[in-house]
């Protein structure tokens, strides 16, 4: 049927953001092939989120059952396997979550064909006149970028890393929600029997996709505006050594030399004039941005985006800028 | 109850020297020649969390490897770490394989040892799919779980595993056999003394080529690879060193822009 | 000839760096300033094999000889020298007691400090002579079934901390070497010297009065004290002061790379700069110099040599790793600017050490003493 699939992940009734970022890029690609958008959605008492994701896909496969309530390997593999055998989807994306990647793996090994993991990327290239699914990926720590195809097995697949793309805004589609009641066999070998999340993370800074830190400049407008800022872009705190000498944050927040390596996707350097014992800390981070008082502060020459002014009137319009766009968490 | 545990493991560059990696297009292969190589670090706490379930219940802990003949050295190491045997998957036409040829040699030779669990690490640093250790249960024909950031014993054959999500975790029974993927959390790998190193000399390291481990020949390296790489290019960390100027609203609107088109590319 | 390191040396070596990097690297600057022996670090090389690395299997030790010796204190130096001149005078006891030994105090003494648990110093100095050991005036009266001792040692290394100290007295004409345990009354230790360098070793004054120690306490023959004493010295004193340079050296001259890699000035990293880049090639030759000097004289060691007959070898090696390794420290440091002198980089913590180091085991002049002693016979 040559359909463009997601995956879509849910957990206790609640959509995970990513699954409204592939649908997004979905939709492009299905475009671009003339062809329609599909979702997975598997779970228990989630019909109402079928009929919502339908105004953002042409397609809504539904599997709503008790058994489904948490995620379960082999059943999930199962019916998501029996879904694409049937109806044959060109593509299937799924979200480069924990989840994810239990589940994309297997389905990929069960249909013997190609799984590219955290692409970056996707678009549809030419072989000829054959359209392929171009999957861009970071490979050897970011340093390199690598572009794979899957040329003859199908589907293709790939996972994609949670925030690399922007999500579905417009709800045009008036998508029709199939709804399947297959025979859930619950295999006995391996269930999940309960999922904990916690309200308030507390993730080891190497893990943060965003990080604020915070520098000696912010001596007089204060280190909260550090913090302020972190929580729009649901980022971590971290600081400088200065930062920590002062008093502001603990020492296992202190980025640099002495301290920690980072490499968000994210960084943001406030009031920090860009030691190199500092800056040394984050020079894998995807994007750098500096905010300092002083224009010729060497931290600039380390940052992709460079605001000079004062932290203390800045911080503020950030943070109004910030909720008003698609970082804000 | 004695457990027989298989653990996978990876040889991969030195992250320190991962800059120096380039890829050949002719070829369609990464030139990784002369670059320092390490074991992958998650696959030490995977030897780790064997090593700890062995010298709680008795039993084998074996680990393999698919890859080149200098892919020994990481088999060495987890032998002196305390690892009772190993194997060595190489042949020539092992090479070239994406993850899903990679998990299909590695379950023809685990096929050939008796095992009751099969632990990988979560990720290797170098090319980071995570994809094996579900890929391996599939083809195996046993349940698996990944992230696994703990391992309790539940009872005869069954486990309790912590798997970890973004904000919490899942709590998951598994009955053995099956294939459980560790993360970095799980516990603090120990360092090899000099007594273990001494003694690794002395225990089995067998090298097994493709007829060894009946393995289907299509399914295998190149040949049984559904992806390839088309494409490859250094991707520069060059900063792009914008400065913006100008009122404090001004600047954070425009900095906002820039960096949702930054963060997309 | 052989040039390379066996498979089990390059695994220790990647071991003793791990264990450097995951128990070391994190407190090296406090435990420096705290200026106290590091027992927590001592018992966890301990159970590494490390402490009896070159000790026979059946008192406890691992038994993986003087070139193993030598690349594991390298390795440690580069990142907490002071751990690796315990290692450097820990092990002189160590060696003297298998060498020289009865069975029974090889049995009493061994296996503990093969475990970590207790040390065993070296004392020889005096006021009266370092470099010439022949003046002591330490005296041991044999009365009955005790000796007993009167004197005074100067610049003990580890002397505060040692449970066990092996020390040279004058027995009538000769010499002895005798076993006395901390706690025995008539021993103490009233003064502890302020150190520049090698903090977590400090060096001590030892006081006999009227010390009494049983007779079994002799260590090796009467009369054969003073070549005992030099033996251990030559043997693992030496090579280990060698081993602790090397390690100062390498760990310097890596920072100093990693820096001048990464610090960019002129819209480049320093390291492209001609003279910053010829600075770091002199460090490098220099330090792949006095490497295989000391590997070589760890190596013949290992090959059943006498330490007597390889003197030459063995000095050369203290003394030309000990003078780069002192180069080393203060190019490094002009290598890194105004940032070299920042603790965080660790380079003035190595200088001291390198300092520190240069009478270690002998003088740099007596070095050459012997070593002159040897080429012109």
């Amino acid at each position: 049927m040559n359909e463009v699939w997601i995956i879509a992940e849910q957990r206790a009734g609640r959509l995970m953001n990513v699954s409204l970022e592939l649908l997004n890029k979905a939709n492009e690609l299905a475009s671009a092939l003339k062809v329609k958008s599909g979702v997975v959605l598997l779970g228990d008492g989630i019909r109402q989120m079928a009929d919502e994701l339908a105004s953002y896909a042409d397609r809504v496969y539904l599997v709503d059952s008790p058994e489904l309530r948490f995620y379960q390997g082999l059943s999930y593999t199962d019916l998501v396997t029996g879904l694409i055998a049937e109806h044959e989807p060109d593509i299937v994306l799924t979200g480069s979550t924990p989840i994810g990647q239990d589940l994309a793996p297997r389905i990929a090994a069960r249909l013997r064909t190609g799984l590219t993991a955290h692409c970056a990327d996707l678009y549809i290239k030419y072989d000829g006149d054959k359209p392929l699914l171009a999957q861009v990926v970071p490979g050897w720590g970011g340093n390199m970028l690598l572009e794979i195809t899957c040329p003859r097995k199908r589907p293709q697949m790939a996972t994609v890393s949670p925030g690399m793309m922007p999500r579905c805004e417009s709800r045009e589609h008036k998508g029709e929600v199939i709804s399947i009641q297959p025979e859930i066999a619950s295999d006995a070998r391996i269930e999940t029997l309960e999922m904990f999340e916690e309200s308030t993370p507390e993730k080891p800074l190497e893990d943060a996709e965003i990080v604020v830190a915070g520098g000696w400049g912010l001596a007089s407008s204060g280190f909260s505006l550090v913090r302020e800022l972190a929580e729009v872009l649901g980022g971590a705190v971290a600081g400088t050594r200065p930062a920590v000498d002062s008093g502001w944050l603990e020492k296992q927040k202190m980025v640099g030399q002495s301290g920690i390596t980072i490499r968000p996707r994210l960084f943001i350097s406030v009031g920090a004039s860009g030691a190199p014992q500092f800056t040394i800390g984050f020079t894998g981070a995807k994007v750098v941005m500096a905010i300092d008082q002083n224009r010729n502060a060497p931290i600039f020459e380390t940052a992709d985006i460079g605001l000079v002014g004062d932290a203390g009137k800045i911080v503020p319009c950030l943070i109004t800028a910030l909720k008003n766009s698609t970082l804000c968490r | 109850m004695p457990v027989n545990i298989i653990v996978c493991v990876k040889q991969v560059p030195h992250p320190e020297h991962f800059s120096r990696i380039t890829f050949d297009p002719a070829r369609q292969a990464i030139r990784r020649e002369g670059i320092p190589t390490v074991i992958n670090p998650l696959d030490l706490n995977a030897v780790e969390e064997a090593l700890r379930l062995r010298d709680r219940f008795t039993g084998k802990v074996t680990v393999i490897s698919m890859g080149p003949p200098g892919a020994r050295a990481v088999l060495e190491g987890a032998l002196a770490m305390g690892a009772d045997a190993a194997v060595l998957l190489s042949d020539k036409s092992f090479a070239g394989a994406d993850s899903l040829a990679t998990a299909y040699c590695l379950s023809c030779g685990i096929k050939k040892i008796p095992f009751d669990l099969v632990l990988c690490g979560k990720e290797s640093i170098d090319s980071g799919t995570g994809q094996v250790a579900p890929q391996v249960a599939e083809f195996l024909g046993i349940p698996h779980a990944t992230s696994v950031s703990e391992i309790t014993v539940g009872g005869e054959d069954t486990l309790i595993l912590k798997q970890v999500l973004e904000r919490g975790y899942m709590k998951v029974r598994v009955r053995m056999p099956a294939v459980l993927a560790v993360t970095g959390e799980i516990n603090q790998p120990r360092l090899p003394t000099i007594m273990t190193i001494m003694g690794a000399k002395e225990k089995p390291l067998e090298v097994w080529g493709a007829s060894r481990i009946e393995a289907d020949p299509d399914r295998l390296g190149l040949s049984g690879s559904p992806t390839q790489v088309t494409g490859m290019r250094q991707r520069e960390i060059k900063r792009r060193r914008e400065v913006l100027r100008g009122g404090p609203e001004e600047i954070a609107r425009e900095a906002v822009e820039r960096l949702q088109e930054l963060l997309k590319a | 000839m052989e040039f390379g390191l066996s498979r089990e040396q390059e695994m220790l070596r990647d071991m003793v760096r791990a264990f450097a990097e995951r128990e070391l690297a994190p407190n090296a600057l406090s435990l420096d300033e705290k200026g106290q022996f590091p027992a927590a670090e001592w018992k966890k090389a301990a159970e590494l094999g490390l402490v009896g690395i070159i000790n026979a299997k059946e008192y406890g030790g691992s038994d993986m000889g003087h070139l193993a010796r030598m690349i594991m204190i390298e390795e440690i130096s580069k990142i907490y020298p002071s751990l690796g001149f315990c290692f450097q005078t820990g092990q002189i006891g160590m060696y003297g007691l298998q060498a020289s030994g009865s069975e029974e105090q090889k049995k009493k003494y061994l296996p503990a400090l093969c475990r970590g648990e207790d040390t065993i110093a070296w004392a020889v100095t005096e006021a009266t002579g370092g470099s010439d050991p022949a003046g002591i005036q330490t005296t041991a009266e044999l009365r009955g079934d005790e000796w007993v001792i009167n004197g005074r040692k100067v610049f003990i290394t580890g002397g505060e901390s040692a449970k066990i100290v092996a020390f040279l007295a004058k027995t009538g004409e000769t010499t002895g070497l005798f076993i006395v345990e901390k706690g025995t009354p008539g021993f103490s230790v009233p003064r502890r010297e302020e150190s520049l360098g090698l903090r977590s070793v400090p060096v001590s004054e030892l006081a006999f009065t009227d010390c009494k120690i049983p007779k079994e306490n002799l260590l090796g023959q009467e009369g054969r004290g003073l070549s005992v004493a030099l033996a251990g010295i030559a043997a693992v004193g030496r090579p280990g002061a060698a081993g602790v340079s090397l390690g100062i050296a390498g760990g310097a001259y890596e920072a100093a790379l990693k820096f001048a890699k990464e610090r960019q000035l002129y819209g480049k990293p320093i390291a492209r700069l001609q003279a910053v880049q010829f600075a770091l090639v002199n460090m490098k030759v220099e330090l792949e110099a006095a490497r295989w000097l000391c590997y070589n004289s760890a190596w013949l060691l290992d090959q059943g040599r006498k330490p007597n007959d390889i003197g030459a070898e063995i000095c050369m090696a203290k003394l030309h790793a000990t003078d780069i390794a002192n180069r080393i420290c203060i190019k490094a440091i002009e290598v890194m600017g105004g940032y070299g002198l920042m603790p965080e980089y660790h380079v003035t913590r190595l200088l001291r050490d390198a300092v520190e180091i240069l009478p270690a085991a002998g003088t740099q002049d007596i070095m050459r003493v012997i070593i002159g002693g040897g080429i012109t016979r």
